[in-house]
């Protein structure tokens, strides 16, 4: 329900408003497939699609932020912190490079290349976090973002070597939604389904791991096989998201935890909430992107970056306490 | 309901068990059966643990053969494993604020079918789980604001849940008060007898390892003892193979099981070697000062001794030599040659404040000899109000004084002027 007040808010608001009535007529119009005016096309090719994918990446990067803080233990795990969102980012990056002036393959090659991106990102960082079979909690942290500068350096290398290219690239890094169309809808959700459709179908499972690797074996379940499916769902739904929206960071940290605050760390109730409230905060950040100081439109990544720096450093200094 | 009572649920063959390629304990092999309970103890980091992991999986089997309800180990899968062997391990996580019921109820994960919720049956294995274990009051309480112990008996709560045959028990009571601690205990030997599960528990506590388990096996230096009864595998000889502990091995009066009282550690005694000291004592009189010069490095041999005197089972688990009469008998004439032999061959002597009858008067002429013979003789006490032979003792006691024994005023002033007096001599 506040999904969907908040979507319609999102379609209605903007650099030009438009009465709610007037927006249901359009999607109305739309839907009979009659011609449209003006504000029915920015309603309908502009706004909706817009409105959509923000939903979709939210949720994508809640539900990644979610499934890597179980499978870490780690409540300061999410996709961004982990470096993984930066993997994912220059997969896509290379990918864009290497497909300039292909904009066909370039729909296929984006995300195939950031979900590559996310994964061997994600493989490097659990390395590097584990010493002695044990995965630490800290060196997982810190190695995440280790390889996140690295990575950023890779990817501002790739931004001179193709000038023509840069500024989009710089928009796209900081995290937005200003390039929403449908074809982005159409790439992002099966991404989006077949990434939540493990987690949610093992929420069980997902519970199990809250009480550490070896015990969760003990109760019956084949850790490494979990961990494996569940940590590549994870990069899929990274990936998702990096490939239509760039960087944008800490969603994935804020919403599961703000969730797990609200309804308790049982992952049947957590994972559905924190894919719905991943949805919500995103859809209602791009719309103060888009307003703030209407007509200039921010990158919603900074907006997300805004609140939730100052979040993580709340959450730091409390664990600390 | 459980497996008939004697069946073979674990059994490891020439097992060797340890981590990456390293052995922890080599060729290991014991039979767990359904309604026993086989107690584990040994030093820390011996292995106890690594043979329970090694069960569960964790560690890793590197010979010989692991049969788990009658299937190798190797190829049992952990779902399959689940519902075979449930395990209590040494530290218990919190599942974050998850509450106590949904903890317990983990267990049920290996029994519920794939995508299936639990059913009537499952809620009333949880809920019987948490009655037995006594935390039924804490079912709605958030795991991270609960005690170690409070967790220990939520574990084991779960691991009922899981329905075992086996249950793996790594030291289950660590953590828990005096009072859960026998409970906890009593429900896991109910569980045994009851339900014939097959239980195998690391002890740290020897006593309640003997009086809670039908066997014991003990894990030292990468091997494992044959599984024995309480009786035959915890002796004095054991503990202080073992753990390196000089200790008085008895049976508890009360509760009729093998009990463990440590009297001092390898380790302690001082390594510098000193002279022999012969102790007349008896009653518990001696008892601190055996322990002490024992301690101090010195030989310590003792007069004779009535078995089942305090400082006879004393001198008995320092290892020392004495000469041993029987209950209330008093010394013959061979006991008092004896004596009267190692007090002489001793460098020095002390007679501790003991009240001397006929009975005894033996050690103090053995005493008087020895200094008579210029052995260094010291007297504790004063001999008023202690002579019970009609004036014998009184005569044997002023002879040594005369032939220049020093009295001091108790033991550590006796081992102090020991120690002032240089006696260091080649054993």
């Amino acid at each position: 329900m506040a999904l969907l007040i908040s979507m319609a808010a999102g379609v209605a608001f903007g650099a030009v408003r438009l009465p709610m009535a007037d927006v249901i007529a359009a999607i109305a119009r739309a839907l009979r497939g009659g011609g449209l005016g003006l504000a029915d096309t920015l309603v309908v090719q502009v706004r909706l699609p817009r409105v959509l994918l923000a939903a979709l990446v939210g949720a994508s990067l809640a539900g990644a932020g979610a499934l890597y803080q179980a499978l870490f233990r780690n409540p300061l795990a999410d996709p961004y912190i982990l470096g993984i969102s930066s993997g994912a980012g220059l997969g896509a990056m290379v990918a864009i490079v290497a497909t300039a002036g292909a904009s066909a393959m370039r729909f296929a090659a984006v995300p195939l290349a950031a979900f590559a991106g996310a994964t061997l990102t994600m493989l490097l960082v659990v390395r590097l976090a584990t010493h002695r079979g044990r995965l630490d909690a800290t060196s997982l942290l810190l190695a995440g973002v280790a390889i996140s500068y690295t990575l950023a350096a890779v990817t501002s290398f790739l931004m001179v070597v193709s000038r023509e290219q840069m500024a989009s690239i710089v928009y796209w890094m900081m995290g937005g939604l200003s390039a929403a169309s449908w074809s982005y809808v159409a790439m992002v959700t099966p991404m989006f389904l077949v990434g939540v459709a493990v987690p949610l179908l093992a929420t069980r499972e997902l519970n199990l791991m809250l009480l550490g690797d070896e015990r969760a074996g003990h109760l019956g379940l084949s850790v490494e096989r979990f961990k494996l499916l569940t940590l590549a769902s994870a990069s899929l739904l990274t990936a998702a998201a990096v490939s239509v929206a760039g960087l944008i960071g800490f969603v994935g940290l804020m919403v599961p935890h703000m969730v797990r605050l609200v309804l308790g760390p049982d992952h049947r109730r957590l994972l559905p909430a924190s894919l719905l409230a991943g949805a919500i905060v995103l859809v209602l950040a791009d719309l103060a992107a888009r307003v703030v100081i209407a007509p200039i439109e921010i990158p919603v990544g900074i907006v997300t970056a805004v609140i939730g720096g100052p979040f993580f450093i709340w959450l730091l200094v409390r664990g600390r306490a | 309901m459980g497996p008939a009572q004697g069946e073979v649920l674990l059994a490891f063959q020439s097992a060797t068990v340890g981590y990456a390629g390293v052995a922890v304990v080599s060729s290991a092999s014991i039979a767990i059966h359904a309604g026993e309970v086989v107690g584990l103890v040994g030093p820390n980091g011996a292995g106890k643990s690594t043979l329970l992991r090694a069960v569960t999986g964790d560690a890793e089997l590197q010979q010989g053969r692991l049969a788990i309800a009658g299937i190798d180990s190797r190829t049992l899968a952990p779902l399959q494993r689940a519902r075979i062997v449930g395990v209590v391990p040494q530290q218990v996580t919190a599942a974050f604020a998850l509450p106590a019921r949904d903890f317990v109820a983990m267990g049920r994960h290996a029994r519920l079918a794939r995508f299936a919720s639990p059913g009537q049956r499952d809620l009333d294995v949880v809920d019987e789980a948490l009655m037995l274990t006594d935390t039924a009051r804490l079912a709605e309480r958030p795991t991270d604001e609960l005690s170690g112990g409070d967790l220990q008996r939520l574990a084991l709560a779960q691991a009922l849940a899981q329905e075992p045959q086996v249950l793996l028990l790594d030291e289950p009571v660590s953590h828990l008060d005096l009072n859960h601690r026998l409970q906890i205990l009593d429900l896991v030997r109910d569980l045994a007898a009851d339900r014939g599960l097959g239980i195998l528990a690391v002890f740290h506590d020897i006593d309640l390892a003997a009086r809670y388990s039908d066997r014991i096996a003990v894990v030292a230096e990468g091997s494992l003892s044959p599984a024995e009864s309480p009786e035959r595998a915890i002796t004095a000889e054991s503990v202080r193979a073992v753990f390196g502990v000089r200790a008085v091995v008895g049976t508890d009066p009360v509760t009729g099981s093998v009990s463990v009282t440590p009297v001092l550690r390898e380790g302690a005694v001082a390594p510098e070697r000193r002279g022999s000291v012969f102790v007349v004592g008896g009653s518990g009189a001696a008892a601190p000062l055996l322990r002490r010069l024992v301690l101090g490095g010195w030989d310590v041999s003792a007069g004779a001794l009535n078995a089942g005197d305090a400082d006879q089972i004393l001198a008995e688990a320092l290892g020392i030599a004495y000469v041993m009469i029987p209950p209330f008998a008093p010394m013959s004439d061979q006991a008092a040659r004896d004596a009267a032999e190692m007090a002489v061959r001793a460098s020095a002597v002390i007679v501790c404040a003991v009240p001397f009858g006929h009975g005894n008067v033996g050690n103090l002429a053995a005493a008087a000899q020895a200094a008579c013979s210029g052995r260094r003789v010291l007297l504790v006490g004063d001999i008023e109000g202690r002579d019970f032979t009609g004036g014998t003792a009184t005569t044997l006691w002023s002879e040594a004084l005369a032939a220049g024994a020093a009295a001091v005023s108790d033991g550590v002033a006796a081992e102090a002027a020991l120690r002032s007096s240089g006696i260091v001599e080649e054993r």
